[in-house]
């Protein structure tokens, strides 16, 4: 895992201007820091000697202030970049799955978890461990270069221990890993116990088995307090030696500080310099481990989130592949679901132009299957498709949480008047107008209060709306009563007139009124005009 | 029951504050004896009479860390203590409310909340009690060594700690003031990567990619507003404490009299109010953790505190012994229902369900088809009407004994972190391997069995094998099979999967219970057409069964 992978910033270009400015807030902070020690040497060196207080004390005070400034500034600024740089990877991950098609994009619940926690998780990486590691980067390097400048003796001291931090830590990490490893397997799957009993506490109260959980759940508790004091204990005693290491270091340098005074080699304004200057060269390496612990999720997060939306050159992105065609031609197409061996769709040859052409196919021949690949949904296994631009209604449309009118808007920007006019062509106009707010009436996450014929009805009276030329229409009578299904018969054949209608249906009505009949068998697609 | 106050004093966090002083104190005490020994030194006395300076500042260099570990450990061994007490009561808490009290929808979220919220009120001790304790120690420490040197310090160190007492109350106020719009622009961002993750396909079939990416974006922009908000706490802390820390040096530097107190001792002083304020200066992440953690108290608080919607009646009558024919027979007449006590969720419905007969239950969304179910399940009463088990009304049974009939198979079964066949016995402990093996046959995933390289044994779960949408309904199928109940309800359990896998799933559904009293749930045509009967709940007022 890597502390900061540039290539966020190559993915994520919106990350780039907060990760900019927390730098630059970042090193600013660290001159200030630095400036700070000048200021109180010298105003320590007045009081002590009695010299004029006013000079010291408007350089401290100044820097002080700026220091605040660029605190406050520096918070913010942690703040806005926590959330741009989640944002843009949101963005981009999202994106990129409504852009391919299925195979590439992972599975539902992964690709949920990624995009919410795991996205979510890079906020306080973005907020907190990055401006630690700018801190790291920057805050040390001045601190020895002021020190050089003012005591090169001390300087030496810092110079030679400082590297015995990442050393240490290296050492302690090594011995340990292998311990680590092991208590951490155990440990995520004691943590994880909770989490998933707590899940499935409605199937255990279904069986009956719930109460003997807390006894389990207590013991499970117990010892995941042991493991975790065991990895703890471990974790805080290698962070106590290296605190310990920075401690002895700084020691050192104010005992050498402090001999060398009193032999008059060096004087008060420089020694004091230097034991406030060298522990501003360890507290920032020491932050930088402290946080990490804290930022690894969102690393793994960025690591998975790159690998996500830079996965398969090879399969390119296909978009409709003649945008301005009318119709949709197939040749040879063939189609196996990813990580299966039957093939679903085996050499399918079919070509539908202006018209309505009625897909019929014993069930599970793969005529849902079809219209997706022909939508550009999945890519054809074997041979091609080409289509104009496709508006697909599914056997389960998509309804957003919502008003009606945003459920009948999406992907189209229509008035009231064309709703409503929608509405009247799928035969809802009646029953939408007796509603108590009509058109702003709300649906729920998945269209409460519509029945699935309902819904399935709202789904086509979206598909007139659309402007796309090619309409494919997955069992559209399903859940249709005889009257609504005629309705939409006739709805289909006259948008037929204009359009390139393709209905999956097994309603014997539809085709005979169809100008072409394509009966899809496991063999391939056979044609009747 | 209550969570309690979220800042407890107990003995431990008092020990944890107390450690945690002394390392915050030594090192506020390091850098002013190194002030103090480098004024000292430069007056260029005898070297002996340093040395007990040097001895101190090496001492209190090792007494940092040194506490700073046992504070550490102390005190997140007193956090994992009270969050194993609580985890195991909070649990046994949540058994009767369980289902009815965990909202409608996505229980399985309400149920991650509830440990997330657990973990950040247990935490505000490390992160809360523990720092704020410790801070008080070494800030009253820092102010009385100063006042024993020069009173007029002292105060002035007062002064300092008192001003970041107030940045922190303002913090709180900020911090507690954007918390929930914070998390609600959160929960906004969650749910259309959520969405979009799940329905990509479905969007893209109508072309709606951009207006999804609106809602993103919209969602973003709530975030970024309130990100903005609540970082004004973090960022006035920040500024007040070097804004104070500036007033302060300065304040100690007027005040000083190095002819009064010696020049080591004046360096010391002037030294005092940095040291102070970079030592306290992590007070800031205590006030937002303190926010969170008033925030996760308060949800649950509101769902602990709910009355169960169902319980034991004081004298349960005892189950029909010489029961008729191979189940019971469970009836309705003219049952409804409510899930909040108020409104009903199901109007008045007549069911009579006669051992082995199959009923299909249909209408719109919001009709009552799940209400229905969890009635039947015995997770809720009926609120008129009567509910009755071979005549015996079911609110004088005991609920283990009415439920131990029923099996749930729903739309998102639950699979644990075990093995395939600890999946399953947990519908019939003591089940043995062949009884495993035969439900999971019946429910169609026999073959899906044979290609498991560890059988039985295989582990499922979290960081085991994973299931298919399809597979995981399967599971719920088998536990209800296995579970061997005479009646087994079925809300939707084809909900999310795709429509040949759904006709499938359904299809082995009904043959595997093809001998017990079944209602479901379904959207699925098909299905229902090779069902007994049809209660449409849609078609008001509720009717005897009709097929249609």
């Amino acid at each position: 895992m890597r502390p900061f992978d540039p290539r966020v910033l190559a993915v994520a270009p919106a990350a780039r201007r907060p990760v900019a400015v927390l730098a630059a807030v970042g090193v600013a902070q660290g001159a200030a820091t630095i400036g700070t020690a000048f200021a109180l040497a010298a105003l320590v060196v007045a009081v002590v000697e009695g010299g004029g207080l006013g000079g010291p004390v408007a350089w401290l005070t100044g820097l002080l202030v700026v220091r605040a400034g660029l605190g406050w500034t520096s918070e913010r600024v942690a703040a806005w970049a926590g959330v741009e740089v989640t944002a843009a990877l949101r963005t981009v991950l999202l994106r990129r799955w409504l852009e391919v098609p299925a195979e590439q994009r992972p599975d539902p619940d992964r690709g949920a978890t990624l995009s919410a926690q795991g996205v979510a998780a890079v906020e306080p990486y973005a907020a907190r461990f990055l401006p630690a590691l700018v801190a790291g980067a920057v805050v040390p390097v001045l601190a020895v270069a002021a020190l050089v400048w003012v005591d090169w003796l001390s300087a030496l001291v810092v110079v030679l221990t400082l590297p015995l931090l990442p050393l240490f830590a290296a050492l302690i990490g090594a011995a340990t890993r292998d311990e680590t490893e092991r208590r951490w397997e155990a440990l995520s799957s004691l943590a994880g116990h909770f989490v998933d009993v707590m899940r499935g506490l409605p199937t255990l109260v279904g069986y009956g088995r719930a109460e003997r959980q807390v006894e389990v759940i207590a013991e499970v508790s117990r010892r995941h307090r042991r493991a975790t004091m065991r990895t703890l204990r471990l974790a805080f005693m290698s962070s106590a030696a290296l605190e310990l290491l920075a401690s002895i270091s700084v020691a050192i340098v104010a005992v050498t500080v402090g001999l060398r005074l009193t032999h008059g080699t060096v004087d008060l304004r420089t020694g004091l310099l230097a034991i406030l200057l060298a522990p501003e060269a360890y507290w920032p390496i020491r932050r930088v481990g402290a946080e990490f612990h804290n930022a690894a999720d969102g690393a793994e997060a960025v690591a998975a989130v790159l690998a996500d939306v830079t996965t398969d050159p090879d399969s390119p992105v296909r978009g409709p592949s003649s945008p301005d065609e009318l119709g949709v031609t197939a040749r040879g197409l063939g189609y196996r679901h990813p990580g299966t061996d039957a093939p679903v769709l085996h050499e399918v040859d079919l070509e539908a132009g202006p018209g309505l052409t009625v897909v019929t196919g014993p069930s599970g021949v793969g005529k849902s299957t079809l219209l997706e690949v022909l939508a550009g949904l999945r890519t054809p296994t074997t041979g091609e498709v080409s289509a104009g631009r496709v508006h697909l209604v599914t056997q389960r449309p998509f309804l957003p949480a919502g008003t009606l009118r945003d459920a009948l808007r999406l992907g189209t920007d229509a008035p009231d008047p064309a709703l409503w006019e929608a509405l009247r062509r799928v035969g809802l106009e009646g029953f939408v107008a007796g509603l108590p707010e009509a058109l702003a009436t709300r649906l729920g996450d998945d269209g409460v209060g519509l029945s699935a014929g309902q819904r399935a009805r709202v789904a086509l009276a979206r598909a007139t709306l659309s402007t796309a030329p090619v309409l494919l229409v997955d069992e559209p009578t399903a859940h249709l009563d005889a009257a609504s299904s005629a309705l939409v018969g006739d709805l289909l054949r006259e948008l037929a007139d204009r359009r390139t209608v393709l209905a999956v249906t097994h309603r014997p009505e539809l085709v005979r009124v169809a100008d072409q009949h394509v009966v899809l068998t496991r063999a391939g697609a056979e044609v009747h005009r | 029951m209550s969570a309690g106050p979220v800042v407890r004093p107990t003995r431990a966090t008092v020990l944890g504050g107390l450690l945690g002083g002394a390392a915050t104190s030594a090192g506020i005490a390091l850098t002013a004896t190194s002030g103090w020994l480098i004024v000292r030194a430069s007056e260029r006395p005898v070297i002996l009479t340093l040395l007990a300076a040097i001895v101190a500042v090496r001492a209190f260099g090792m007494a940092r860390p040194f506490f700073r570990y046992l504070e550490r450990v102390v005190s997140h061994d007193a956090a994992l203590a009270d969050l194993a007490d609580r985890r195991s009561s909070v649990y046994a808490a949540l058994v009767p409310l369980t289902p009815a009290r965990l909202g409608r929808r996505s229980r399985s979220q309400v149920l991650t909340g509830v440990v997330d919220d657990l973990t950040d009120v247990v935490e505000a001790q490390v992160r809360v009690t523990v720092p704020v304790l410790s801070s008080a120690v070494a800030g009253v420490l820092a102010a009385g060594l100063a006042a024993w040197f020069a009173p007029a310090v002292g105060l002035v160190v007062t002064g300092l700690l008192l001003v970041l007492a107030l940045g922190c109350v303002l913090a709180w106020r900020v911090e507690s003031r954007s918390r929930d719009e914070l998390l609600a622009a959160r929960a906004e961002t969650a749910r259309i990567g959520d969405l979009v993750a799940r329905q990509a396909g479905e969007l893209r079939a109508i072309g709606a990619q951009d207006v999804a990416l609106g809602w993103l974006e919209e969602a973003h922009d709530a975030l970024r507003r309130a990100v903005r908000r609540q970082s004004r706490g973090r960022a006035g802390v920040a500024a007040l404490v070097l804004l104070g820390t500036a007033a302060a040096t300065v304040a100690a530097a007027w005040l000083v009299d190095p002819a009064a107190v010696g020049a080591p001792v004046a360096a010391l002083l002037v030294l005092v109010p940095v040291a102070v304020g970079e030592a306290l200066a992590p007070l800031v992440d205590t006030m937002r953790a303190l926010a969170r953690a008033q925030g996760s108290s308060a949800r649950l608080d509101a769902l602990l505190d709910q009355r169960p919607a169902v319980h034991d009646p004081e004298h349960p009558a005892a189950a029909a012994v010489d029961r008729p024919g191979d189940g019971p027979r469970v009836r309705l007449e003219g049952a409804s229902a409510s899930w909040t006590g108020g409104a009903d969720q199901l109007a008045p419905t007549d069911l009579d369900l006669v051992p082995g007969r199959h009923v299909a239950v249909v209408g719109p969304n919001g009709s009552g088809k799940s209400t229905l179910l969890a009635v039947l399940a015995r997770t809720l009463d009926v609120s008129r009407g009567r509910h009755t088990v071979d005549g015996t009304d079911v609110r004088d049974r005991t609920l283990a004994g009415v439920r131990a009939d029923v099996a749930v198979v729903d739309d998102e079964p639950h699979v644990f972190a075990t093995t395939l066949a600890e999946n399953l016995r947990l519908a019939r402990p003591g089940a043995d391997d062949d009884a495993v093996r035969a439900a999971l046959g019946l429910a169609g995933l026999g073959g899906w069995l044979e290609g498991l390289p560890d059988g039985l044994g295989t582990r499922l779960g979290t960081g085991g094998r994973g299931l298919s949408g399809g597979e995981r309904t399967r599971l719920g199928v088998a536990r209800a099979v296995l579970a061997d109940r005479p009646v087994v309800l079925l809300d939707e359990p084809a909900a999310h999967l795709d429509h040949p896998t759904a006709t499938a799933v359904l299809d082995d559904v009904l043959d595997a219970t093809r001998d017990r009293s079944v209602v479901l749930v379904s959207h699925r045509a098909e299905a229902i057409d090779r069902l007994d009967a049809v209660l449409d709940l849609g078609d008001r007022p509720a009717s005897p069964l009709t097929k249609e």
